[in-house]
């Protein structure tokens, strides 16, 4: 059997930082096949929409159109509909990576994993009824798939997620019920708790004096939040484009016989505990469970990375420097499988990407003006076992052949300039080029007016400091 | 509230109440919960309920959050048919 | 009441008009969807929110992620089993059928088949 490849750089995930870095990849030569399991590219950029400070639509559908259009212009293979099974670190030729999918075997020399987030649910009795999803669910189907979910609903679960994906939903014109909180036990922590609910609401309100952000409508601005401060968690709790956000009020249980019938609520106190006699039934057919984001690293789990517990970024994320590499040779990884952040930030992480993987491609495969590689050369990699092509140094190859520690990835840095050598079509270096990307990286997190959890900043730096 | 009225695992329908009982009898991991009770070995992998298995294994003491996952992720990640398996390979 | 599709949006503009609709049927059941929707948001378009039933417990399931990671959304689609119902997009003629409560080799909840295989164990 060949032992082709099927392209130099694999990408897994088509969404935002998936599609910026293969289309910057591709830009330099490189023949970059994205694939994705969803029917369309974009991920989860796809099902957002909101306003942005100036007033302007953040149409997810028309981001992503324009990321894949980039891309495709670029020469990127995007394959929608594939699902991976696995990877492995290819064998028997020079190095690569396989990747196993129900569409056959890829074979790359670098990959890049950009797998997004899942979505981690509170679980709540009768939550496995038909009309019970994920928040995020409710999203795709509105926003992208254009069918109502239901004719009423409640939403269980108040975070900011929820209250803006609430405001797309009542946006589309889908009426909900109320937003409740999720009932108090050992796994819904503090998201049963009244005054703990709220402390994390505000905890946006002192992001002012400008209004935090605008999500299709008045939402979580200071002045509602400073109202429910004063209101004293009003038990009617305080409208968002007409439904209740109920602070005071737990989901019980959701009924019905064969589908979501009704949602069991009841009232509670400040401290979550509830108050007898206040119970009632809501009326509903589609719930949506609004629990929060953890990055989905299992294919990172499978190549064997390393990882970090941080909880300020979703959960476990795989070790990575700030160019987005991984401590395992041509592992890379961008967007929300590096940590929760918002689609702004995935983009340009990208981009820092998409670069990262064009310099230590042109380290190991040596560079040519792009027009030559895409032409003769790309065919020579790609079919070829002998890959080291016109390289810098020995040294450094070997340390990206090697390296396995951030340490040795340290002497790839010092070693001889590569900037006269690799200059791209516009004629800037890459490693300028790379410079400018990872300052928009941190440009992009200080204007996102989300930061789902606060501390990224600090726990960022920490991270890439110590991969130094 | 009932916990053996709380599914945790929707696709092995393991309950609240099994899983604490389990950490309750065994003072186990998470992976020997998962085990024992099959909760996050479902055809779903575990993408659903691991951080609720987690948040419970780290509520009764026994998770280390470290360099490793403590469920560890198993090839494929995805199902796949046999006849499709045999096919790829 | 079918919820329906949402037909007009105030940002997102009116959806795609279109004549072409594909026929596939549910359970043998005609339904039909509009190009390049999923099977399950067809489904739900009809009003149809069970896809399946759990195959140990025999409960209704629907929906949950809509992304393809929770499994739950899996029906057979022209004798192929296992496919997620919001990945897939309708094609015409397509049989799609809801999977049921499979026989219980002992008992018939996975608390009587866990009783029965602790018994064994002591």
């Amino acid at each position: 059997m060949s032992e082709r490849f099927s392209a130099d750089i694999l990408v897994v995930g088509a969404g935002p930082a998936g599609l910026c870095a293969a289309a910057e990849a591709a830009q330099y030569g490189w023949k970059v096949t994205v694939l994705d399991e969803y029917m369309r590219p974009g991920g989860r950029l796809l099902g957002q929409l909101h306003q942005e400070r100036g007033g302007n639509w953040w149409n997810g559908i028309q981001e992503a159109k324009r990321l894949a259009d980039s891309a495709t212009r670029a020469g990127v293979e995007v394959r929608t509909g594939v699902s991976v099974t696995g990877l492995e670190q290819a064998s028997g030729v020079a190095e690569g990576w396989d990747v196993w999918t129900d569409s056959g075997r890829f074979r790359g020399r670098q990959l890049l994993l950009a797998t997004g987030a899942a979505e981690s649910a509170i679980p709540v009795p009768g939550w496995t009824l038909p009309g019970v999803m994920s928040i995020g669910a409710a999203q795709v189907m509105t926003n992208v798939q254009r069918v109502r979910v239901g004719n009423r609903g409640v939403v269980i679960g108040m975070s900011v997620l929820a209250m803006a994906i609430l405001s797309e939903l009542r946006l589309a014109g889908i009426e909900i019920a109320a937003v409740v909180l999720p009932p108090r036990h050992p796994l819904s922590g503090d998201a049963s708790i009244p005054s703990q609910v709220f402390a994390s609401l505000l905890r946006f309100a002192h992001l002012a004096p400008r209004p935090l952000f605008r999500m299709g409508a008045r939402l979580v601005q200071p002045s509602v939040l400073r109202k429910l401060a004063l209101a004293g968690y009003p038990k009617r709790g305080l409208k968002l484009m007409g439904t209740p956000l109920q602070l005071r009020r737990t989901a019980l249980e959701i009924i019905g016989d064969g589908g979501v019938e009704g949602v069991r609520v009841a009232d509670v106190q400040p401290n979550g505990s509830a108050i007898p006699g206040s119970e009632r039934v809501v009326e509903a057919d589609f719930v949506c469970i609004a629990g929060g984001l953890y990055p989905l690293v299992e294919l990172a789990a499978v190549a064997g990375c390393p990882f970090r517990y941080i909880p300020q970024l979703g959960g476990h994320v795989p070790e990575h420097d700030e160019r987005m590499r991984t401590p395992l040779p041509r592992l890379f990884v961008a967007g929300n499988i590096t940590g929760v952040e918002s689609a702004k930030v995935a983009i340009a992480q990208g981009r820092v990407a998409g670069l990262s993987m064009a310099m230590s491609m042109n380290e190991a495969y040596g560079s040519a003006s792009v027009e030559g590689r895409r032409d003769s050369r790309g065919a020579e990699l790609l079919d070829g076992e002998n890959a080291l092509r016109g390289t810098a140094s020995l040294e450094s190859t070997n340390v990206l052949r090697g390296a396995a520690s951030f340490e040795s990835e340290n002497a790839f840095r010092g070693a001889a300039p590569l900037n006269e050598k690799y200059a791209a079509r516009d004629g800037a270096p890459l490693e300028e080029k790379l410079q400018t990307a990872l300052e928009a990286v941190k440009q992009a997190r200080r204007e996102a007016l989300i930061q789902f959890q606060p501390g990224i900043v600090e726990v960022r730096q920490e991270m890439y400091a110590k991969s130094r | 509230m009932d916990d053996r009225d709380l599914i945790v695992c929707r696709c092995e329908e393991v309950t609240l109440a099994r899983l604490a009982e389990t950490f309750a009898s065994h003072g186990c991991s998470s992976r020997e919960a998962k085990l024992r009770t099959r909760a996050g070995m479902g055809i779903c992998g575990g993408r659903t309920c691991r951080p609720l298995i987690e948040q419970l294994t780290a509520l009764h003491g026994g998770l280390e959050q470290d360099a490793t996952l403590p469920l560890k992720v198993q090839q494929p990640v995805r199902p796949v048919t046999f006849g499709n398996w045999g096919a790829s390979s | 009441m079918k919820p329906g599709r949402i037909r007009e949006h105030p940002i997102l503009g009116p959806l795609a008009a279109s004549s072409a609709e594909i026929a596939f049927t549910f359970d043998g059941v005609s339904c039909s969807a509009l190009p390049g929707e999923s099977i399950a948001a067809a489904l739900l378009a009809e009003g149809v929110r069970r896809l399946r039933d759990h195959e140990a417990s025999g409960t209704p399931r629907g929906i949950y992620c809509n992304i393809g990671h929770c499994m739950e959304c899996r029906v057979t689609v022209n004798d192929t089993i296992g496919v997620r119902a919001c990945l897939t997009p309708v094609a015409e003629g397509m049989d799609v059928r809801s999977g049921r409560r499979l026989p219980a080799p002992f008992g018939h909840s996975p608390d009587e088949d866990q009783g029965r295989l602790e018994r064994t164990e002591r």
